[in-house]
């Protein structure tokens, strides 16, 4: 059944929180239309972001949201899944939230490849702490914690993905939506784990990785010559190579999802039935006679 | 001689099959009759360091510990030197001097001698040295009675998958064991006999298997774990049993992971569960706050050790209570529930997931190391009597989107809780405080609401709280309280005072939190005195009692921490002598 659905179905009453030009503003917009081209109702899809100000986004996406502590989206976007596979599950949270703290569930939520989608929302900074440097902030970036320059160097996370077993990888821009739309749709139609990472500039604190710095220091793969996004080798160049930082779909597999792999039964779990014949609970307890 | 009551104690190095073999004893302890309890104490490393398994077996109920070895089986000096004087007078020591001698000052002239070069045997004789532990058992079978054929059917049941070869060799394993004593200890009787009743329809169970069936049985079909002493059980019995149930096991990355998991698992609908011990519930902390402001239910068994830090992982302790009650940043309701039996661990188990979903909030099942890796024989588990109770769960059907609200307030302060894809329940659960609708919120009037909600679940579940159980005599003057683990030993305690006439009472603490203080007020009026028995240094039942009644006089702590369970008679000295003194005070009075 084809229903056609509108991105206004998948708002909230709930005013926005971010800074007027915040980048996450095209997230947000990009999401909800992507969802309401895909036909999905918000009965059906489950949202779950971490902390920061990108993590507020799941207040404003009509859906089953859930808002949880810094850092864990992937664990429970992951359960949510395995729980209720008839859900479209999407988890969100920025570079901070998904590369620091969050870093380790990212490595194995790539692993374990469920059908999620992961939006990180990458602003080079933490913004909802006031300015301090980001796993992905440039080395030298001046904050208020790093006075002398940032001593780190960036996390390139699309690569650190790529090496764990990544099926699929996009990056977009948050101030170009027709290609940011069709990553997402692509991302939430891939059977696996897809990750999209936006560039979406911080325009409080963040006063180098503006918006005309990502138009200047960015390119469009689809463009480049003979760039298909099935070649392993090839992605991992073109994300870790010298230059303009790479946006589209950068790589794409197919791959048992974890839910294959863990043989769920094709109805949700949610919704068994929990009172099965007695005697399969009775043949357990013989074992111990 | 000593009828139908042994601990017997199997002592080598870790890796060297004495848990299988201790295993095999205790079964074939069941199959006779007789009532038994084990207790696992083994270093935290695969192959070597000393290992003992302590096996009694007697005619009570729910037994602990005894109060002494009767029998240690020692497959080398090591095992001898780090037990003798744990040895009851007129016990027995079975040696393997195959490559070391006991000496002089080691060899206790109280307790008798059977040194058999088992080592020698099962390799001269036999051709396999693995197969010593099966030729002790032929010892020890025959030095106290042991069924024979038991022994040979369990036997035969542990090895026949390994083929008819292995079998055949373990047969003739124990018929040595047994010929040597007979040529050589013919003399000597161990002053120890066992008497073979009617099995009956009886189980053999571990605590954590307990927990774990009672989880399957009450519908969790989620969890997701890491692995950790001594936990790491439940999590493996899950993996085998729940997906032949539609369930699904993960191991997480980390303990991080493993609770937000089963948030995400609950968020969803699904009964889930997570076990963990000290180590990994300190992990677990900022995300049992969120379980308790998003309202989620989820069950979190924690197999207790010894702590801080790394401590003594194998060993156990009471030491994280105060950790399951007050760790967390901001205060939410819980519940903590403490079995005292394999029994227990079952049925609280269920309550704990009837709880949490009924009220909507985190219920944790606190074992500690000698309950959930302890075996202990027990009637039938009745899973006909196992309901289950989602309380106000909307997992089908829609509700009006505008009017439902997934944190109402009610007067019981929980709300109905819809599960994703029903219609018109879309909302958002934050862990920022929020209003009625889950919309953030930081408004004054608001937050006092819905904090008094969320708190006021712990006064509104009380009348549905697992009581305490009382034992002993009623109206007696002495009290004893304690939980968990000590329940063997305390209501043995009782028991052996009264013999002695000096008349106890022991309240069983099942819950632990919401604390019961009504019960322990109840209790602890009209009591000369109070023992509180508990595996911690600072004393923390004791602490939650005075909180309730004062700093009485009456109250003395009775604490063990060395990472080892109480033995009765540890509890029962200080009671005797106690009542002495008390005896003298009235006779001075009068």
């Amino acid at each position: 059944m084809s229903v056609t659905m509108s991105p206004k179905d998948f708002a909230t009453a709930t005013p926005s929180w971010w800074c007027p030009g915040c980048g996450d503003f095209g997230v947000l917009s990009a999401l909800k239309q992507a969802l309401a081209e895909l036909g999905k109702q918000p009965k059906d899809v489950a949202f779950i972001s971490g902390i920061g100000c990108s993590g507020k986004i799941s207040g404003y996406i009509h859906s089953y949201a859930f808002h949880g502590v810094h850092g864990r989206s992937l664990p429970v976007a992951t359960a949510v899944k395995l729980a209720n596979r008839d859900l479209t599950v999407i988890a969100a949270g920025g570079d901070g939230d998904g590369y620091a703290i969050g870093a380790g569930h990212f490595v194995h939520a790539v692993r374990r490849n469920p059908d999620v989608t992961y939006i990180v929302m990458d602003n080079q900074t933490y913004g909802l702490t006031k300015g301090q440097s980001s796993p992905t902030s440039a080395t030298g970036y001046v904050a208020s914690v790093s006075p002398d320059g940032n001593p780190d160097t960036p996390l390139n996370g699309l690569a650190l993905a790529l090496a764990a077993g990544a099926t699929f990888l996009a990056r977009g821009f948050s101030a170009q939506p027709k290609q940011m739309v069709a990553m997402i749709k692509a991302a939430i139609e891939h059977r696996g784990f897809s990750i999209v990472e936006v560039m979406s500039p911080c325009v409080t604190y963040n006063k180098i990785n503006t918006y005309a710095w990502f138009k200047e220091n960015t390119e469009d793969l689809t463009v480049r010559d003979g760039y298909a996004p099935n070649d392993r080798l090839a992605a991992f160049e073109a994300l870790t190579r010298e230059g303009d930082i790479p946006l589209g779909i950068i790589y794409k597999e197919e791959r048992p999802t974890f839910e294959d792999r863990t043989g769920l039964p094709e109805a949700p779990i949610a919704r068994l039935d929990l009172h099965p014949p007695r005697e399969e609970f009775a043949s357990i307890q013989a074992a111990y006679r | 001689m000593i009828l139908n009551s042994v601990e017997v104690m199997f002592g080598g190095q870790a890796g060297d099959g004495s848990l299988t073999t201790g295993d095999l004893i205790a079964g074939v302890f069941k199959r006779m009759g007789l009532e038994v309890y084990t207790y696992k104490d083994f270093p935290s490393r695969i192959r070597g360091g000393h290992t003992n398994y302590v096996i009694r077996a007697g005619e009570h109920h729910d037994y602990g510990m005894a109060d002494a070895v009767d029998g240690l089986v020692a497959f080398d000096l090591e095992a001898v030197e780090a037990h003798i004087e744990e040895m009851r007078p007129g016990g027995f020591v079975i040696f393997d001097n195959t490559s070391e001698t006991i000496p002089d000052d080691v060899r206790r002239s109280d307790v008798t001698w059977y040194e058999v070069p088992l080592g020698k045997i099962a390799k001269v004789d036999l051709g396999l040295e693995l197969v010593r532990n099966t030729i002790s058992l032929g010892v020890l079978g025959a030095l106290i009675g042991m069924d024979p054929e038991i022994i040979r059917h369990d036997v035969r049941g542990v090895y026949q998958r390994k083929g008819e070869k292995v079998v055949d060799l373990n047969m003739r394993a124990i018929e040595a064991g047994e010929n040597y004593v007979l040529e050589h200890f013919g003399d000597r009787p161990s002053g120890y006999g066992l008497v073979a009743g009617a099995d009956g329809d009886r189980l053999i169970m571990m605590g954590n298997d307990a927990i774990s069936y009672g989880a399957l049985v009450a519908g969790c079909r989620f969890m997701a774990g890491y692995p950790i002493t001594p936990a790491t059980d439940i999590l493996e019995w899950m993996s085998k049993q729940l997906p032949k149930f539609g369930g699904v096991v993960v191991q997480a990355e980390d303990e991080l992971a493993a609770i937000t998991m089963t948030l995400g698992a609950a968020f969803a609908g699904v009964r889930a569960m997570t076990a963990t011990s000290g180590p990994g519930q300190a992990l677990m902390t900022e995300a049992i706050g969120l379980a308790g402001v998003l309202e989620i239910p989820v069950v979190v068994v924690e197999c207790a050790r010894t702590g801080p830090s790394t401590g003594m992982p194998t060993k156990t302790e009471q030491s994280n209570l105060n950790h399951l009650i007050y760790s967390g940043h901001g205060e939410i309701p819980r519940v903590i529930l403490a079995p005292g039996t394999v029994r227990e661990s079952f049925e609280l188990t269920v309550a704990a997931f009837n709880l949490a979903e009924r009220y909507q909030l985190p219920v944790f099942v606190l074992t500690e190391q000698a309950l959930c890796q302890s075996k202990a024989t027990l009637a039938p588990l009745d899973i006909d009597k196992v309901k289950i109770d989602r309380g106000k769960l909307i997992d089908d059907g829609e509700v009006v989107f505008g009017e439902y609200k997934r944190f109402a307030f009610t007067e019981d302060g929980v709300s109905p809780r819809v599960i994703p894809g029903v219609p018109g329940g879309m909302h958002l659960a934050p862990g920022s405080e929020h209003n009625d609708a889950g919309v953030i919120t930081e408004n004054p009037r608001n937050r006092a609401r819905m904090m008094e909600k969320r708190m006021g679940k712990l006064e509104s579940m009380r009348p549905e709280l697992p009581r305490a159980v009382l034992h002993g005599i009623a109206d007696a003057d002495i009290g004893i309280i304690g939980f968990g683990a000590n329940r063997g030993p305390i209501a043995e305690a009782v028991q052996r005072l009264a013999a002695g006439g000096v008349l106890t009472r022991f309240l069983q603490l099942r819950t632990l939190w919401p604390f019961p203080d009504d019960d322990i007020k109840e209790f602890v009026r009209g009591a000369q005195h109070v023992f509180v028995v508990e595996n911690n240094y600072t004393g923390q039942v004791m602490q939650l009692i005075r909180a309730v009644v004062g700093p009485l006089d009456a109250l003395h702590g009775l604490r063990k921490y060395d990472g080892r369970p109480f033995r009765p008679i540890e509890i029962i000295e200080p009671i005797r002598q106690m009542a002495e003194v008390a005896q003298d005070d009235t006779a001075e009075v009068i």
